[in-house]
């Protein structure tokens, strides 16, 4: 398995430290190595096996794409429900948040002049040239509404 | 003010000052707060050096004054209380305007890396990758909780391998997972959870052959049942009598024997 495929350590390490502090009271929990690879292997296998019981749900529904709802389904399918209301709940939140900025970005554009637009543009035409080829892992999505295959 | 001349006109102690017939203070120690003292109604202040008493013991004068002090260190709690409300009213109105609270969250970009691994997965919605990197670390929650309730058993205070493949074969729902616990860990689990005397026999114990062995080699290789060493069947072995000399088969025992044998 390439490292590009595992989790970040940092994160996972984080996530079970915040965790084991809730659990027990007294004094500080560590978390062996070998410990850590095996919560990263966890969510990794975790995320494939979801998204695959999430592609077949797709499949049946005859759809290309896999949305929300056939990650629902398939969280339901495989035994986890209790996930469902609090990632609803999250879904929500990251939907205004999304909404809040699209209404700042559009404010922000009504409110430049025209000739500073054109040379931002410009500029921006410039250094695209070199940005294209990139592949960026900062784990900002696109604004597009999907993102297809790259192969 | 002069305190010596006027202490040596008295023939006292320039240092000491006399409150009525009751014990001397020295100055610098004051006993009672001076704001107290001046508005007190039984204390007249009849010259710098020397405090009479108007006619009360000095019993009641004590206990006016506690009460005094008493009094204002009630008002100065109360003040302080209400600073503390006030202060922390402005806290929880300061943590309710915050909203944008900085998760850890998991990279987006990763996650939507490690679904395009599988070579079904074709098209994927933009919010589809956030709710993925929620149920992960929702589900990384959740194994870490039940990994630590192994740990709390065994009385250790870090989190090991073991303790995550202890989570994942008792729990149903973690099955998907059983390839990254290792086999040992599986197969101690197993025999930890089997009784130690069952040892998984088939066919009736006549039809068996028994081996004579001396008793020091009877726990090291073999499992007693009743009078007879059996060969442990864990113990995996391409020969399992070649240790014994010789083998024979058992001879049924004599029913009077047999009724008359304790059990064990």
């Amino acid at each position: 398995m390439s490292e590009a495929e595992e989790l970040p350590r940092s994160i996972m390490r984080r996530v079970v430290k915040y965790k084991l502090s809730r659990c027990s009271e007294d004094g500080e929990i560590s978390v062996s190595k070998d410990g850590l690879l095996a919560f990263s292997e966890s969510g990794r296998i975790f995320i494939h096996y979801l998204s695959a019981t999430a592609n077949d749900i797709c499949k049946e529904s005859k759809r290309q794409i896999i949305n929300v709802e056939n990650v629902f389904k398939a969280l339901e399918e495989t035994e986890f429900p209790e996930f469902v209301c609090p990632l609803k709940a999250s879904l929500e939140e990251f939907r205004k948040k999304n909404a809040r900025k699209k209404v700042v970005v559009s404010k922000g554009k009504e409110d430049e002049p025209k000739k500073k637009r054109k040379l931002e543009g410009e500029s921006s035409d410039k250094g695209e040239g070199s940005e294209k080829g990139e592949d960026n892992d900062k784990g900002e999505d696109s604004d597009k509404g999907v993102s297809g295959d790259d192969q | 003010m002069d305190h010596q001349g006027h202490g040596h006109g008295h023939g006292q102690n320039p240092s000491m000052g006399v409150v009525g017939n009751g014990p001397q203070f020295p100055y610098g120690s004051n006993p009672y707060q001076a704001s107290h003292m001046t508005g007190s109604p039984g204390m007249v202040v009849a010259s710098p050096g020397t405090i009479q008493s108007t006619g009360q013991p000095p019993s009641t004068q004590l206990g006016q004054h506690q009460l005094a002090y008493q009094h204002m260190h009630q008002q100065q709690q109360q003040q302080l209380r209400q600073r503390l409300q006030a202060f922390w009213a402005n806290q929880y109105q300061e943590i309710e305007k915050v909203t944008d609270f900085k998760n850890h969250s998991l990279p987006l970009a990763r996650i939507k890396k490690i679904m395009k691994a599988d070579e079904d997965v074709r098209m994927i919605s933009a919010e589809a990758p956030v709710i993925f990197a929620r149920a992960c670390e929702m589900f990384i929650l959740e194994l870490t909780l039940r990994s630590w309730n192994h740990t709390e058993e065994n009385k250790r205070r870090t989190l090991q391998k073991n303790d995550i493949a202890a989570a994942i074969t008792r729990t149903d729902i973690f099955d998907f997972l059983v390839d990254i616990v290792p086999r040992e860990d599986l197969k101690d689990e197993v025999l930890a959870s089997m009784p130690r005397g069952d040892v998984p026999v088939t066919g009736p114990p006549e039809a068996l052959p028994y081996c004579y062995m001396p008793p020091q080699q009877v726990g090291a290789a073999g499992v007693m049942m009743g009078n007879k060493p059996v060969m442990d069947p864990y113990a995996q072995q391409t020969h399992p009598y070649n240790m014994a000399p010789q083998l024979w088969p058992q001879p049924p025992p004599p029913p009077e024997q047999q009724q008359s044998s304790p059990d064990q």
